[in-house]
């Protein structure tokens, strides 16, 4: 895992992808980044409604998105659905002009939201942001990009919603619990990228991958061989 | 039957008189349970002829008894308008000690009173508080008021208001409260909760608070506290009366309940002591054959047979297990045993419906049950008088436990009462042969009142601010004014205040929070969710998120925590209620199920804590295998567990008293670091935290470690610099605050102790089915909130007071700096096996982990795969 700086590339249904430790997926022949369920002003709604939560989240998380796209070079950014997380969030005065602030930061980015279920919700965002708004599946070959990880034919579906986690074990009986990428078959799941968020964990099938995300890295896990010897019940 | 004087207490005549006293308190029940349902129809039995004193001495007599000294002295002291603490045994007259009191003060001041009403609302208005630990007691505790207040033909109401009350009459209860009224630490805040709160307590005279030694160690006792000190406020000449099983610590107890005057002095209060029960014998079932029985593990059934034969023996057993997850296991174990005995063989625990407990109950009361497995939720409240035969399956814990489920069963006239324990694993032998000895020295343990809980002030500042409003004065004169919060500084009530008008400090910025609402120095609510919210979270001091586990077909079985049913798939088998289970889906907070042919499955765990040996019990058991180490085995538990401590001997040593054994053994998994300082699992705990961050700061290495009360293990993939670091002051004193909030946060320890302020401040909290849909987007975890508290507002108080509550009271932490100098004076032994010991074992193969690590996390990732789910469950 040289030279990567802890984001591999990897093949995924033919295509070259590149894995970011900043929860964020590289399609590189479309230079085209993609983030899921970023929950923008979801501290906000919880103030709202009465939990005395500080703020920086929203700074924190917009920030992480721009060393993404200054360390991919990325033209394109596509939401795979969540982007704000409740309507009283998404008019909340500080998560609107962070917004504004950032958008303005970044005037050459084409940026696509593709519905989810809080989007549905919380509306779609303003009109001066600039962000087209579609509705799953977006095609982009030889991938379809999702909010809810059902397999579509015609396609690899890349999607989110389950902000999936991965349950990990190792020697000494160590255990870690990280957000991780969840590839299978016919539909890969990103991990949330709002810093706000629980987790799923996942259970992975046979045959498919996991790369948590570390301390900056992104690595790899593998499945522990079936009926090892020796396993406690 | 004859009259006779309740005291002097003392041997068999103590025995009688309590026998005597249960059958009569049952027959009163029965009784009041009739009245109960016919109110005001059937005639007073006694009536109200003569003095009020002379119509309860024949009150009494029509029961076959005479009032005991001890009782008449409460009312006396009552009657001078006094405060005070009465404590004695379960099921001696503690409740009409306080309460013919207040019924005497009554008859006395209304010598006409005795009119039949023939309305709910033509009787006395609210004079009586009875505050109950569980909501399942208050029916039982409301039918004992309720027998004398029928039998003198008195006008008073006596009802329950607990979460289980029913909405119409909580309706009837809004329009007017009832003259007395049964109901838990977490009701009455509620209570207080509404606009009108001051005006209905207009007519209290006194507060009772039952089963206080319950209460008192926890947050909910410092609800109480803080309830009474706004009593006191709204009534000044309030009586409080505490009814408390024996403690360690009665005059703390006292104190604690009675709190401080407006001019910081202690309110006075009068220590009653009532008959306590002396004659008490703890056996145990011994195993036949030592050399097969367990080393290890809680869940072992292996005694089964001879649990069987116990049970046989009596007419009603109670087996009392530690867990609920050993209650289920037990309840199986014996109707496998036993199918002959469905339908006479129950089970009991806090996580099971409350019709299905209730059932339980009144089969025990009627003697219609042959045996019942319960936990705790039996510990408490009336008798079962048919019960004649407790068992205590694993270790007792405590001498007060003990004494407490011993105290369950019924006794027949001349008999002491006793209590059989049920090893699960080969050292409780010992623990039950130190029970004993801690026991005859008279060590029953205190119980330590909770200080300064932040959390706890915020819930309540909230409540008042919905109760009509409150002012920084008068909050600050009610908190000083109990013992939690008597040296509340300026600084802490001030955060506490901003932190509910504002959100702290660091939400100043943020315009769109609101919470409470300060105008010209009074706070209200005004918002309807928040008030909703805020009631919702009242009730939640204890428990995790729990989801309700329910047949497709419609009936509740009870709940179990979200982390089990999150490991389950649909069609995966569980049992539960003594019932196989099939879970087929969540949804609305609730786990849908249907009954699974076959009783396979795995039993739920619940989280709840793991409750340590105390202190009294850990010395008791030094002492006993300090005996054993010089040869000496007393008693048949001794010389039955004799060759297991044999075989310790011979693998590796028993410890010396000024000696720490440190067995050092490598398996397949790793290298295992056993210490055994016997000093119980909380310091243990928190002795495993230092010494890993200690043992980290030689080299990069990661520790998961575990505990019981005889030591800790450390496990690593590697072998540990021992003999460096400890040349390098592993055991040293110094700098130990430093590293002990070092290991903290790298054993994650506040973090998880974060969950609980969360919850009782408001951060979170969990809704309530078909409530949540509204609710939802204002959910995120306690685990969240404190990560996000931690990097942006770092300072906040209740970060601190949750590092504080682990300090305190998880890692006692005075009691582990004194360790530390124990250890440092005395040797260390180091041993290098090839195997673990028996000391050893039952550490080695507890499933609870913590960690600590001093490498790169990604580092550890590497060496690291996709845990199966079976190791997920933990």
């Amino acid at each position: 895992m040289t030279g990567d700086g802890g984001a591999p590339r990897i093949e995924l249904a033919g295509a070259r992808v590149r894995l970011l430790p900043e929860r964020a997926l590289l399609l590189e022949a479309h230079a085209t980044l993609l983030v899921a369920d970023v929950h923008l002003g979801k501290a906000a709604t919880l103030r709202h409604h009465g939990v005395p939560i500080p703020g920086g989240g929203t700074a924190d998380d917009l920030r992480r998105l721009d060393i993404a796209l200054a360390r991919t070079g990325a033209r394109r950014l596509v939401v795979l659905g969540d982007l704000f997380h409740a309507r009283v969030g998404r008019d909340a005065l500080r998560t609107r002009d962070a917004l504004a602030a950032w958008r303005a930061a970044h005037p050459g980015l084409h940026v696509t939201l593709v519905r989810g279920n809080h989007d549905r919700a919380s509306g779609d965002p303003p009109a001066s942001l600039g962000v087209e708004v579609v509705d799953a599946p977006l095609a982009l070959a030889p991938f379809l990009l999702a909010h809810h990880p059902a397999p579509v034919p015609g396609g690899y579906v890349l999607a989110g919603h389950l902000h999936p986690v991965a349950r990990l074990a190792g020697p000494a009986r160590q255990r870690l619990r990280l957000p991780c990428f969840h590839l299978g078959r016919d539909v890969g799941v990103l991990p949330a990228f709002g810093g706000l968020t629980g987790g799923a964990v996942v259970r992975p099938a046979p045959g498919e991958r996991i790369f948590v995300v570390a301390d900056g890295e992104v690595l790899p896990v593998h499945a522990p061989a079936p009926n090892l010897p020796g396993r406690r019940g | 039957m004859t009259r006779r004087r309740g005291g002097p207490p003392g041997g068999s005549a103590l025995a009688d008189e309590l026998a005597r006293l249960r059958r009569a308190q049952a027959r009163t029940r029965s009784g009041a349970r009739a009245a109960a349902t016919a109110p005001g129809d059937a005639p007073p039995a006694i009536g109200r002829d003569g003095t009020p004193e002379e119509a309860i001495a024949r009150w009494f007599a029509t029961r076959g008894w005479a009032p005991f000294p001890f009782q008449q002295e409460v009312w006396a002291a009552y009657a001078r308008g006094e405060s005070g603490l009465v404590h004695a045994a379960t099921g001696t007259g503690k409740t009409y000690a306080a309460w013919i009191g207040p019924l005497l003060e009554w008859m006395a001041a209304h010598p006409d009173g005795a009119r039949r009403r023939r309305r709910r609302t033509d009787a006395a208005p609210l004079r009586v508080l009875w505050i109950t630990p569980l909501r399942a007691l208050a029916a039982d505790t409301a039918e004992a008021l309720r027998a004398p207040v029928a039998a003198l033909g008195l006008p008073w109401t006596v009802e329950t208001r607990t979460g289980d009350t029913p909405a119409s009459l909580r309706q009837r209860q809004r329009a007017r409260l009832p003259t007395a009224l049964v109901t838990t630490p977490e009701s009455l805040s509620l209570l207080l909760s509404h606009r009108d709160a001051a005006r209905r307590f207009d007519d209290l005279a006194c507060v009772v608070v039952d089963e206080w030694h319950e209460l008192m160690a926890s947050k909910r006792g410092v609800q109480v506290e803080l309830c009474l000190a706004r009593l006191r406020r709204l009534r000044p000449g309030l009586r409080t009366w505490g009814l408390s099983a024996t403690l360690g610590n009665l005059d703390e107890a006292l104190a604690t309940l009675q709190g401080f005057d407006a001019g910081g002095a202690p309110r006075p209060g009068h220590l009653v002591r009532g008959l306590v029960s002396k004659a008490l014998g703890v056996d145990a079932l011994i195993p036949e054959t030592i050399e097969r029985f367990p080393w290890a593990g809680h869940l072992n059934t292996r005694m089964l047979p001879a649990v069987v034969a116990a049970i046989e023996e009596g007419r009603t057993s109670l087996v009392f297990t530690n867990t609920r997850s050993q209650c289920e296991l037990w309840f199986r174990a014996l109707l496998d045993a036993r199918p002959d005995w469905a339908g006479v063989l129950a089970l009991h625990h806090g996580s099971l419906d409350p019709r299905a407990r209730d059932a339980v109950e009144e089969g025990l009361r009627r003697g219609t049950l042959r045996c019942v497995v319960c936990t705790s939720s039996l510990d408490l409240g009336v008798d079962f008088t048919p019960v004649d035969r407790v068992l205590q399956v694993g270790s007792p814990k405590g001498v007060a436990r003990l004494v407490q489920r011993a105290g369950r069963s019924g006794h027949q006239p001349g008999a002491a009462s006793r209590v059989t324990c049920v090893p699960t694993h080969a050292l409780e032998l010992v623990e039950v042969a130190a029970a004993r000895d801690a026991l005859a020295a008279g060590a029953i343990e205190a119980r330590p009142p909770v200080e300064r809980p932040l959390d706890l002030l915020a819930q309540h500042a909230v409540t008042l601010a919905l109760g009509g409003g409150v002012t920084r004065d008068v909050l600050a004169a009610e908190a000083r004014a109990t013992r939690a919060f008597r040296d509340l500084t300026d600084a802490e009530l001030d955060w506490v205040l901003d932190f509910v008008v504002r959100g702290g400090p660091a939400l100043h910025a943020y315009p769109e929070y609101r919470r409470v609402t300060d105008t010209d120095g009074v706070l209200t609510v005004s918002d309807r969710m928040v008030a909703l919210r805020h009631r919702l979270s009242i009730g939640t001091i204890m428990g995790d998120t729990a989801l309700t586990v329910r047949y497709l077909s419609g009936g509740r079985l009870g709940t179990v925590e979200e982390g089990f049913i999150a490991r389950l798939r649909p069609g995966d088998r569980f049992i539960f209620a003594g019932t196989p289970l099939e879970f087929v889906r969540v949804r609305d907070l609730t786990a849908w199920v249907r009954r699974a042919p076959g009783p396979s499955g795995a039993v739920p765990r619940w989280q709840g804590a793991r409750m340590p040996l105390s202190t009294e019990l850990s010395a008791a058991l030094r002492a006993r295998l300090e005996q054993a180490r010089q040869g000496r085995f007393d008693g048949p538990e001794m010389e039955a567990v004799r060759p297991v401590l044999a075989l310790q001997a011979a693998r590796s040593r028993i410890p010396a008293p000024d000696e720490l054994l440190v067995e050092r053994v490598a398996t397949r998994e790793g290298h295992h670091l056993f210490v055994f300082p016997f000093e119980g699992r909380l310091v243990h705990e928190g002795l495993a935290a230092l010494l890993a961050y200690r043992l980290g700061q030689h080299a990069p290495l990661t520790f998961t470690f575990a505990c019981n009360d005889y030591g800790l293990e450390l496990l690593s993939p590697g072998r540990a610099p021992l003999e460096e670091a400890l040349a390098a002051g592993l055991l040293s004193p110094r700098h130990l605050l430093h590293d002990i909030l070092a290991s903290l946060n790298a054993a994650e320890l506040a973090r998880r102790q974060f969950r609980e302020v969360a919850r009782v401040a408001g951060l979170v909290f969990q809704g309530l089915p078909g409530r949540e849909r509204s609710l939802k987007q204002v959910q995120a975890s306690a685990e969240l909130i404190y990560d996000v508290l931690t990097r942006y507002d770092p300072e906040n108080l209740l970060l601190r007071q949750a590092r504080r509550e682990v300090l305190e009271r998880q890692l006692e932490q005075a009691r582990l700096g004194r360790t530390l100098e124990r250890l440092e004076r005395g040797r260390v032994t180091i041993v290098d096996l090839d195997r673990p010991s028996p000391l050893g074992f039952p550490i080695l193969v507890d499933r609870t982990r913590e960690q600590v690590s001093s490498e790169k996390l990604a580092d550890r990732v590497r060496r690291m795969t996709v845990a199966l789910e079976r190791e997920e469950a933990r």
